[in-house]
């Protein structure tokens, strides 16, 4: 169980000078830029929810992870993982949650994976029934066996991502904070991780807060979404009624005589939005306020269409409008 | 006992990743004689090269300086990776894996690196001492053989205590290396008879920065039975004790000031 609580942390960064002289004047001044990366979160995650933490670059989600693994102490809020400041009482917390930051190992780079592993065995004390049971579910659900006996640094990316994985899953974590776990992997090992991540969830009921920025991440894998612009909570819920939030919106891509265009196109209602696109039509309407039969009907009737494709609209789209939106807003302000 | 194991487990880990490097034992072999060899030969430049000082004879100087080498070298073998977080770890937000493991920040950074080069200035110390020692006429009292090794050793805690000390500053100012440099350079001071030196930088030798606590008094009482070896012992016991007190206290302090990176 994770409970954060108006959760902040402001970075102070000296307000830099320009040249050899705005650096001389640096040292003399006091002054600082505040950066609020995270700005009074509140939320919780039940045990063995997985959860995704998604948002735009610089959104503050590495640092609440930072913060809730007890890398980062927060400037006020709390953070409580199984009623536990991790902060405060690292060590405990440490015990019982794995982390991966996709783009830092945290393995040793010259040293045979396994020698790795083996480190990780006694800091963790992991009993050797324990660490057998969990080489084999780790050896298979990511295939990492083949290059266990490698040094890190000749593991290509993927490679390293899948062995990182695994060293936080050594000692049965019960939460796991994943920040961009599928960072430049192939759609294979994507897919893979995504699995891993799945079977842990099931096999051990781990709770999982992942970051990506994958939203085929998300549709695979979190029933939750938690969605953080500028260190704010934007959205916490369902995946689902994020999805409707904009109307329960569908596309239909159409493939149409030549003579058929957009502009020309006979118009059945205001609601249904027309639009072309590499020579195909696209209708863009809420299957709530008018219903797709009709739709349908209208474009084999009156568009003529040889070809179909339906498709919900997509999380990424939805998250892309929130965010288009977020920023029209504060344009506004400005 | 369990850090102990814990200890030996990450100390293999970090020979492992040397060896890495050196998969050809008998080149490892080779280099770690062929250094050794340099260190003796050393000696003898050293032995020329020191001036005599007001009064000290080349033995007394001698055996000041390769005293000097050990609590030097015992810090070199176990504290090594404090450099880099002075340096470099701190800034570049490398000590995270560290954060994420149960078990104190501080021990792993220990156990991140044994230097075996610490060994090399090891055997150079105490071949240094020996040679002088012959040359001298001593009157070598079991007091003083205790004086000696508990100033070596606890002298090498202060050092390393001074070390946790100021590279834990880098969690504050991103980068303290320069400043451990500063304080540690202070050691150079101890190398020789505190007797050649003002009063001023004597006091700040005894009682601020010890070196000359437990490098310069030990090897006085030695060589000229200038103090009691049981109170100067005592002394430096609680002297080392104080110091790696208030070092783990600043470890702690600071640690919690880590901001790691943006990315
Ligand atoms: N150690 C730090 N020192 C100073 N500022 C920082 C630090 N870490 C993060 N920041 C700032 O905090 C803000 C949030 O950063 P954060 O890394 O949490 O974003 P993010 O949501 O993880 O972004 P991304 O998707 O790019 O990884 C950024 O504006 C960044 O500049
Ligand atoms: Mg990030």
């Amino acid at each position: 169980m994770i409970e954060v609580n108006d959760l902040t942390k402001v970075f102070r960064k000296p307000i830099r000078g320009n040249g050899l002289s705005g650096m001389v004047k640096t040292l003399f001044s006091r002054k600082y830029d505040e950066v609020r990366a995270v700005d009074g979160i509140s939320f919780s995650v039940p045990d063995g929810e997985i959860v995704g933490y998604i948002g735009a670059n610089g959104a503050g989600k590495s640092t609440t992870i930072k913060m809730m693994c007890g890398i980062l102490t927060p400037t006020s809020g709390t953070v409580l993982i199984d009623g536990v400041e991790p902060y405060r009482k690292r060590r405990q917390v440490a015990q019982h949650i794995g982390v991966v930051f996709g783009q830092k190992t945290q393995l040793w780079w010259d040293i045979p994976l396994i020698e790795s592993f083996k480190v990780l065995k006694e800091i963790y004390q992991v009993s050797d029934a324990d660490y057998r049971e969990r080489m084999d579910f780790l050896g298979e659900v990511l295939d990492i066996t083949r290059f266990l006996s490698q040094p890190v640094r000749t593991l290509s990316l993927g490679e390293r991502m899948r062995a990182d994985l695994a060293a936080s899953m050594l000692h049965n974590p019960r939460i796991l904070f994943l920040d961009e776990p599928t960072i430049g992997m192939d759609v294979l090992v994507k897919e893979k991780i995504r699995l891993a991540i799945r079977a842990l969830n099931k096999t051990y009921g781990t709770s999982v807060v992942l970051t990506t920025h994958d939203m085929t991440d998300i549709e695979n894998l979190c029933s939750r979404i938690i969605l953080l612009e500028k260190g704010s909570i934007l959205y916490d819920g369902p995946l689902k009624s994020l999805k409707t939030r904009f109307g329960n919106i569908k596309t239909l891509t159409l493939t149409v005589p030549a003579d058929i265009h957009a502009e020309t196109a006979p118009v059945l209602s205001p609601e249904v939005a027309v639009s072309e696109e590499d020579g195909r039509l696209l209708l863009r309407f809420d299957a709530d306020k008018i219903a797709l039969e009709q739709v349908v009907q209208y474009a084999f009737r009156d568009l003529r269409a040889m070809d179909m494709k339906i498709a919900e609209i997509s999380i990424g789209d939805v998250v892309k409008t929130i965010l288009e939106q977020q920023e029209a807003e504060h344009a506004e302000k400005v | 006992m369990r850090y102990v194991h814990l200890y030996f487990t990450c100390i293999k880990r970090s020979m492992i990743s040397r060896l890495e490097y050196k998969k050809d034992t008998i080149v490892a072999l080779f280099s770690f004689f062929f250094s050794n060899l340099c260190s003796l030969a050393a000696i003898y430049f050293i032995l020329q090269a020191i001036p005599a000082l007001s009064g000290y004879s080349l033995p007394e100087v001698g055996f000041f300086y390769g005293f000097s080498m050990l609590p030097i070298s015992l810090d070199h073998l176990f504290s090594d990776e404090f450099w880099l977080v002075a340096y470099r770890r701190v800034k570049d937000g490398d000590m995270d894996m560290h954060f994420l493991r149960p078990v104190p920040v501080m021990f792993q950074v220990f156990a991140e690196t044994f230097q075996p080069e610490g060994f090399g200035e090891l055997i150079l110390g105490v071949a240094l001492i020996t040679v002088c020692a012959l040359n001298l006429t001593v009157n070598v009292t079991f007091g003083a053989i205790v004086v000696l090794c508990v100033g070596a050793v606890f002298g090498a805690i202060i050092i390393t205590s001074l070390k946790v000390a100021m590279s834990a500053l880098a969690f504050i100012f991103k980068r303290s290396g320069p400043l451990l440099q500063v304080i540690y350079n202070f050691s150079s001071y101890a190398k020789y008879p505190l007797a050649i030196y003002p009063g001023l930088i004597r006091a700040l030798l005894i009682f601020v920065l010890p070196f000359g606590l437990f490098i310069s008094l030990p090897v006085d009482t030695l060589l000229y039975g200038k103090y009691n070896p049981w109170l100067l012992s005592l002394a430096i016991i609680g002297c080392a004790a104080v110091f790696f007190a208030l070092a783990t206290w600043i470890w702690t302090i600071c640690e919690r000031r880590y901001e790691s990176t943006g990315s």
